[in-house]
């Protein structure tokens, strides 16, 4: 750059202000150029409209949707308090975008934590020791990195979780968990009656000593948080505990209690899950890979074990290098939520879809549906980014 | 003999108690899929649904009496693919006649599964393919010569498949000319994105920089639809085919990704190179022509290959704005009643295919890779 400006000073006066003159001029009919075109772009698109009668606004977002959702919830008034209840046809078009984002979020945000866990763990298999293994993981990572992500999640749905027994022979295991063609069932926890404040209250000051013992640092001070609220959880059972364990029973033609996941979002999330922890694990891989060599033999040397070299020296560091590689991959991962489409779940896009074809309003929509994308990945990038700042901005100071 | 197979086993299985453990849990799980899948598949399977659905599978619903054209095109696609492995792929005699031998035996088991025709064009596709690869490799053809070739291949297949129309287009030869019309479409406008982003102009710069993130931000599935569902509205006189919409809407996405290889390649370029062409007075047209840009693809050519399997893995989604591709033409034929229960045939067959032909394309980027790490040292 410094280069320009001795150039720049080399220049007379008057040639000078000509030059910035022609700079300005070409930046200005670049943006008439851009801006024409989305405009030209615009004005067609209305007039298409127009001939079909359709004005693009953004009204028919209040009117009733008129169809119904397998699954999804909005946020709406009940009382004084804003509750989540279940989407019926009677809610608005825009309470069924909100159910198919929530449904999306749903999807996603579980799909982050699983196949970050997974593909940590993948890719660790990927170095291990274990001949057997390192195949095994590097075969696994290979197919699902060249196969498309649709068949997998074609197949998940499809060819397994449709072909789980049926409801009333649901395979039950651990007692807690059902696996059915109608879903799958977790145990839940429930707010059980003999609740009372006090209870509740016992219940609030545990989980803080919980969060306070694994947010402060000294061991003596966690053992004595520990048991402290170990006593206060006791303590909340002599009061009357106030939630209880609600476990799933299997009926003739679905399952009754406990936490349920649809058979759609089953095959979605698995599919999404064993497809993103490939990606992780290499990500993992690369980064363990790319540590010096010397750190292991470093620790290796103080009579560190393998297992402990890497929870204690080598994790952390590749925690910090992995980051925005793991930013960009949750990223894809929600925009990947949208396939969701091929097999019936509600996801944005498939609302946006069912929508758009009920109204005629595609461009309106797809605007909104554009938007929320963009918010998404600006969100996950900036969370990441602030975890990122945290971990790596704190060596220069 | 044996004590060399023992010590590998105890070396590389049973070394550590942690890896006795894992080697433990590992070994008869394995065992059982292994012998749980090959009992399936050489017992039970009824591999007949994928011999009597092949055509389907590979052209869609390609009219029968113009087979001709579609078989033209696997044959051009084959010699494409040869010439363009004998390009990159700087294989030995030994590997080659592997290559040979495992492409025969497929057109062979195919000739038995379906019929003698089908089974005879196969052979001699495959054997196109395998001349193509020697030819470009034994006789080092210029790289511009094989190149134009290619491109000159991908209009002869449009040219040659277009008379009965795109709408009939479909199976696996959709997804292959799909991914390589759109893989060359990126091409030009990626690097014009790219050299925006890099531009000194601002508004250039920040425009291209917009368009870059935004498609980088959205699901492709969406742009696809959106791009389907506009494209009527503009021309609303004359009706421009699904097929083209789609690409229209593959190649607008990728180009964003595209964009960000070819930067990352530009400003591999050293700076001093820019200020040498610079100081020889040098248009700035001139110098991204002849002097950055031929170094900085030189750098991305690997990526814009491994591009190329994300852009055919992509290529699943034409079904939303309902073409029949590969996937799709699977799942059709397990709609039949009267295939139902072969869901598995169906799904294997497709997996294996779709692995095998993602494999291929890592293969060759990484084989690309060490070539390019090779040549500029």
């Amino acid at each position: 750059m410094s280069t320009e400006i001795a150039e720049y000073h080399s220049i007379p006066p008057a040639r000078r202000s000509l030059l910035i003159a022609s700079k300005w001029l070409l930046q200005a009919a670049i943006v008439i150029v851009v801006a024409g075109l989305v405009i030209w772009l615009g004005l067609a698109v209305r007039e298409a409209l127009a001939r079909k009668g359709i004005q693009f606004s953004f009204g028919y977002l209040g009117n009733v949707a008129n169809f119904s959702l397998s699954e999804g919830f909005v946020p709406s008034r009940g009382g004084n308090w804003p509750v989540l209840e279940l989407f019926s046809p009677s809610h608005s078009n825009f309470q069924a975008l909100l159910a198919g984002l929530w449904n999306s979020l749903k999807v996603a945000l579980s799909a982050i934590v699983l196949c970050t866990m997974f593909g940590t763990l993948v890719g660790i298999g990927r170095l291990s020791t274990n001949w057997l293994v390192r195949k095994l993981c590097f075969g696994l990572v290979e197919a699902i990195r060249n196969t498309p992500l649709l068949i997998q999640i074609v197949f998940w749905y499809f060819a397994v979780v449709l072909r789980f027994p049926p409801a009333n022979a649901a395979s039950n295991w651990f007692g807690g968990l059902l696996a059915s063609r109608s879903g799958v069932f977790f145990p839940g926890l429930v707010i059980s009656e003999r609740a009372s404040v006090g209870s509740w209250g016992l219940l609030a000051i545990a989980f803080a000593l919980v969060v306070a013992c694994v947010a402060l640092r000294g061991l003596r001070l966690r053992l004595i948080l520990l048991a402290a609220a170990l006593s206060v959880l006791i303590a909340t059972a002599f009061a009357g505990f106030p939630l209880g364990l609600d476990l799933p029973v299997a009926t003739r033609f679905s399952a009754r209690g406990g936490f349920a996941i649809s058979p759609e979002m089953t095959a979605l999330l698995i599919a999404i899950v064993v497809n993103s922890s490939a990606y992780v694990a290499e990500i993992v891989r690369g980064a363990i890979e790319a540590l010096p060599k010397g750190q292991w033999e470093a620790s290796a040397s103080l009579g560190l074990s393998r297992s402990h070299t890497l929870r204690d020296i080598i994790l952390p560091q590749v925690f910090r290098i992995v980051l925005p590689s793991l930013a960009n991959r949750y990223i894809s991962l929600t925009k990947d939520t949208s396939l969701g489409i091929a097999i019936g779940f509600p996801d944005l896009f498939n609302v946006y879809g069912t929508v758009s074809n009920q109204t005629g309003r595609n461009l309106e929509g797809v605007v909104i549906v554009m938007l929320t994308y963009l918010a998404l990945s600006w969100i996950i990038s900036a969370c990441v980014n602030g975890v990122n700042a945290r971990v790596n901005g704190r060596r220069e100071r | 003999m044996s004590t060399v197979a023992l010590r590998w086993v105890h070396r590389n299985l049973f070394a550590k108690p942690f890896d006795t453990a894992l080697s433990l849990v590992v070994i008869p799980t394995l065992a059982w899929a292994v012998y749980a899948f090959g009992y399936w598949a050489l017992v039970q399977a009824h591999w007949q649904v994928v011999g009597g659905s092949f055509k389907v599978l590979m052209t869609g619903i390609y009219p029968a009496d113009q087979l001709w054209r579609a078989w033209f095109a696997v044959a051009t696609l084959c010699a494409m693919f040869g010439a363009g492995l004998g390009l990159s792929v700087r294989a030995g005699r030994a590997a080659l006649t592997v290559v040979a031998l495992v492409a025969v035996l497929i057109a062979a088991v195919l000739a038995v599964a379906i019929d003698v025709h089908s089974g005879g064009l196969a052979v001699a596709c495959a054997a196109l393919g395998i001349a193509a690869w020697g030819g470009v490799h034994r006789s080092a053809v210029d790289q511009r010569i094989v190149l134009s070739g290619l491109l000159a291949g991908v209009v002869a297949i449009f040219v040659v498949l277009s008379p009965p129309g795109f709408e009939v287009w479909g199976g696996l030869l959709l997804s292959v000319v799909l991914t390589i019309a759109v893989s060359i479409l990126t091409l030009p406008f990626g690097i014009l994105l790219a050299l925006g982003r890099q531009s000194r102009i601002t508004s250039l710069r920040l425009i291209s920089t917009a368009y870059i993130e935004t498609m980088r931000s959205v699901p492709l599935i969406l742009v696809v639809y959106w791009i389907w569902i506009i494209v009527p509205l503009l021309a609303p006189d004359t009706s421009v085919p699904g097929l083209l919409r789609g690409m229209a809407g593959f190649a607008l996405f990728f180009a964003a990704y595209v964009a960000e290889y070819v930067r990352s390649g530009l400003q591999a370029v050293p700076r001093a190179q820019i200020e040498a062409a610079r100081s020889l007075a040098m248009s700035s047209w001139t110098l991204n022509v002849d002097i950055v840009l031929p170094q900085a693809l030189r750098v991305v050519v690997p990526s814009l290959v491994g591009q190329i399997l994300d852009i055919f893995n992509g290529a699943t989604l034409v079904f939303i704005i309902g073409l029949t591709d590969f996937l799709r033409a699977g799942q059709m034929i397990l709609a039949d009643p009267q295939n139902s229960g072969r869901t598995y045939e169906i799904y294997v067959f497709l997996f294996a295919v779709y692995l095998a032909i993602g494999g291929a394309i890592t293969y060759a980027s990484r084989r690309l890779e060490a070539h390019l790490a090779r040549g500029s040292r």
